[in-house]
C-alpha cells in the first residue's frame, strides 16, 4: 500500500523535500558462541541491512507533520538524514533549500533537532549555562537572545527550573528545557525525534501546546516521531507512516482513518435491562459493561443504526466514534506489510 | 572582524562551561591531578635511588629531578583525553546533536583542553615553584630564550597529542575496539616518550624508534629542551622540524578519519 491524500503536491515551494531517499547499513554478521566468535574474527561476513528505501515526500513551510512507524521502521534514520546526521545510500534531500550534509553552518542554524533520548543540556549546570552556550555558538545579538529566552521562558513555564543543575530536574522540565535550547536561534525547522518519550500526562500535554503555539507565532514547521498517538491528533494534520523502510501513507490523518476504518463505533449508556444480546443484533458488540456499551457496524450504516437502536432500546446517551487511532495506525502496518510479501 | 569575535565568543563560552563543569568534579580533578604528580615522583624515586653510586648515563641525581619535574609540567601542558570522550560520543549516539549544531566538535575538545591545561599546569607550575625554594636541585637557570622555546615545542607537543588523541577516538566510527589501539598507544608512549625514563638511557634500538617516531616530539623533546639536555641549534631545529612534521601528518589523519568517519557514522540511539 502507498497511499497519496489530498497533500501530495504542495501549491508553496517545499522547505523540506526527499526524493528517492534510501539508506542501506552493512551489519557485521555473527554465529552465537565462541566457534562464531572465532569464525566472524576470521572470515567476517556482512549483510545489508535496508533502513529507508526510496522515500519520497514533501513538506511545506509551517505544516506540522507527524512521522509514524513501529520502532525499526526508519522514521529516526529518515529524521537523521534530513538534518544531515547520516549520509544517505541513495535518493535526494533538499532542507530549506540546502542538502543537509553539506549545507554546513548556514544550514544547521536554520533546523533544531531535539532527540527525546538524548540531550544536549549540560547535566551538572543549570539549563541557563546550556542556553549561554548556544547563544554563543549560533550567534545571537544579546537583545535577541533576551527577548527569545524570555518568550521561551514564559510558554514552557520554566522561570523556577532555569538556576537548578539539569540532573535535579523532572523529565518533563528538562525535555522543556531541551526545546528551549534548540529553539533560541528561531529555527525554521523544528525536528522532533519522540519529543514527549517517558513524560507525564500532564507535561506530554505542556509540550503539545508549546509547539502547536510556537508554531503559531513564528510559522516554524515541524516534522516529529512518537509513539503516541496524542501527539499526533493533538499536533499533525499531516501523517507519513513508514514501515520496514518504506513509505506506505502520506497524507491527511483523517483521510487515513477514512480508508482504513471500514467501521464505526457507537459508544452508548443504555437503560436498565438490555442485554448484550439484545445490543447484538444491530452490530458487533465490542464491549458490554452495563450501563456501556460499544457497538460497531459497516462505517455507512452507522447513522442508520444509530437511529434504530434508539428506536428499539431505551438509551440516555449515544455517540458515534471512529476507531481509536492506534488501532487505524495498527491496520495501516498490517496491510502494509501484507502487500508487501 | 565580527567572524574572530564570534570565534572568541564561542570559545570563551566553551571553556568557561568546561571550568563550570569542573567545578562539579572537585575531587574527581583533585585525583587526577595528584595521579599526575604520582607518576614522575615514582619514576624520580626509582632514579634517584638508582643514581646514589653517581650518575647514570651522563645524569646525576639533581639532573634526574630536574628531569622529572619539567616532565610532570610537560605533561599536564600537552596530555590530551579526547579519545575516551570520543569513543564514548561516537558509541553511544552523544556525537549526534553535536554535529546538528553549526560547530564542528573538535572546537569543543580544544576548549576543554585549553580549560583543563590551563588550570592543571598552572597548579603544576606554582607547586613546582614551592618546591624549587626549599629544594634547589629542581630549580632551573633563568634563560628566557630557552623558555620561550620550549614555550613553543610545548604548544606543538600539545596540538600534537591532541590531534593523536582525538583521531585514534574517532577510530570508534569503524571499531568498537578503540579503546584498545588507544592502550596499546598510551603503553607505548610510556617507554618511548620519556615518562619512566630519559630517551636517552633506553637501548639505542628503542631510542631510535622514540626518535623516529612521533613519541620523542610528544614529551621528551620539550623537557630536554627545559632541562637543557638539547644542545646547540641543529639539534633544536631537528627536534622542532620533526614535531612540525609529526603535528602536520596527525592533522592530516584526523582531517581523513573525520571526513570518512562521519560519512559511514550510524549515529547509534535516537
Amino acid at each position: 500500500m502507498r497511499c497519496v491524500d489530498a497533500i501530495d503536491s504542495p501549491l508553496v515551494a517545499p522547505v523540506i523535500l526527499a526524493e528517492k531517499l534510501s539508506k542501506t547499513f552493512r551489519v557485521k554478521v555473527r554465529e552465537p558462541g565462541l566457534a562464531g566468535a572465532v569464525s566472524a574474527l576470521v572470515r567476517p561476513r556482512y549483510r545489508d541491512v535496508h533502513a529507508v528505501r526510496d522515500v519520497s515526500f514533501a513538506i511545506a513551510p509551517g505544516e506540522i507533520v507527524a512521522f509514524l512507524g513501529p520502532n525499526g521502521a526508519g522514521k529516526t534514520t529518515t529524521l537523521k538524514m534530513l538534518t544531515g546526521l547520516l549520509y544517505p545510500s541513495g535518493g535526494r534531500v533538499e532542507v530549506t533549500g540546502f542538502t543537509p550534509w553539506t549545507g554546513g553552518s548556514p544550514f544547521k542554524r536554520r533546523i533544531a533537532l531535539v532527540l527525546g533520548n538524548r540531550q544536549q543540556l549540560a547535566w551538572d549546570l543549570p539549563a541557563e549555562e546550556t542556553f549561554q552556550l548556544n547563544r554563543a555558538i549560533y550567534d545571537i545579538p544579546d537583545a535577541a537572545y533576551r527577548e527569545r529566552l524570555a518568550e521561551l521562558v514564559a510558554l514552557l513555564g520554566l522561570a523556577e527550573v532555569l538556576d537548578k543543575p539539569v540532573r535535579q530536574l523532572s523529565l518533563g522540565e528538562r525535555m522543556k528545557c531541551e526545546l528551549a535550547a534548540a529553539l533560541l536561534h528561531r529555527p525554521a525547522i523544528l525536528f522532533l525525534d519522540e519529543p514527549t518519550l517517558g513524560l507525564d500526562v500532564t507535561a506530554q500535554d505542556a509540550i503539545r501546546r508549546f509547539l502547536a503555539e510556537y508554531r503559531d507565532r513564528h510559522g516554524a514547521t515541524i516534522l516529529l516521531t512518537s509513539h503516541y498517538m496524542q501527539d499526533v491528533t493533538a499536533l499533525a494534520l499531516r501523517v507519513l507512516i513508514i514501515n520496514r523502510g518504506r513509505l506506505l501513507y502520506d497524507g491527511l490523518l483523517g483521510a487515513l482513518v477514512a480508508r482504513i476504518a471500514r467501521v464505526k463505533r457507537i459508544e452508548l449508556v443504555l437503560g436498565v435491562g438490555v442485554t448484550a444480546e439484545a445490543l447484538g443484533r444491530f452490530g458487533t458488540v465490542r464491549s458490554f459493561r452495563s450501563p456501556n456499551a460499544v457497538l460497531e457496524v459497516p462505517r455507512e450504516e452507522a447513522a442508520a443504526t444509530s437511529a434504530r437502536v434508539l428506536a428499539a432500546l431505551p438509551v440516555a446517551d449515544l455517540s458515534i466514534q471512529d476507531p481509536p487511532i492506534e488501532e487505524v495506525i495498527r491496520q495501516a502496518f498490517a496491510e502494509g506489510s501484507e502487500a508487501e510479501t | 572582524m565580527t567572524r574572530a569575535r564570534g570565534w572568541v565568543g564561542t570559545y570563551a563560552a566553551l571553556i568557561r562551561n568546561a571550568w563550570l563543569v569542573d567545578l562539579q568534579y572537585r575531587a574527581a580533578i583533585g585525583l587526577w591531578l595528584l595521579w599526575g604528580i604520582t607518576e614522575p615522583a615514582i619514576a624520580l624515586g626509582i632514579w634517584w635511588a638508582i643514581a646514589s653510586g653517581g650518575p647514570v648515563g651522563g645524569y646525576a641525581r639533581a639532573d634526574f629531578a630536574r628531569y622529572f619535574f619539567a616532565l610532570m609540567l610537560v605533561n599536564q601542558l600537552t596530555i590530551a583525553w579526547d579519545s575516551w570522550y570520543l569513543d564514548r560520543w561516537i558509541r553511544e549516539g552523544d556525537l549526534n546533536f553535536r554535529l546538528a549544531r553549526p560547530l564542528n566538535p573538535i572546537h569543543e575538545s580544544i576548549a576543554d583542553n585549553i580549560a583543563y591545561k590551563a588550570r592543571s599546569g598552572g597548579v603544576i607550575l606554582v607547586l613546582w615553584l614551592l618546591v624549587a625554594l626549599v629544594w634547589p636541585a629542581v630549580r632551573l637557570s633563568f634563560d628566557p630564550a630557552r623558555w620561550a622555546l620550549t614555550a613553543l615545542a610545548v604548544l606543538l607537543a600539545g596540538a600534537m597529542r591532541f590531534f593523536i588523541s582525538f583521531t585514534t577516538g574517532l577510530l570508534a566510527f569503524w571499531t568498537t575496539r578503540a579503546s584498545a589501539v588507544m592502550e596499546l598507544h598510551a603503553g607505548l608512549a610510556l617507554f618511548l616518550a620519556g615518562r619512566v625514563a630519559p630517551l636517552s638511557l633506553l637501548p639505542p634500538a628503542l631510542a631510535s624508534v622514540a626518535g623516529v617516531l612521533w613519541f620523542r616530539g610528544m614529551i621528551s623533546f620539550p623537557v630536554e629542551l627545559l632541562t637543557g639536555a638539547v644542545h646547540g641549534a641543529s639539534q633544536i631545529q631537528r627536534g622542532f622540524a620533526e614535531q612540525m612534521v609529526w603535528l602536520g601528518l596527525w592533522f592530516a589523519a584526523y582531517r581523513l578519519a573525520w571526513s570518512r568517519g562521519v560519512r559511514q557514522y550510524g549515529a547509534v540511539g535516537g
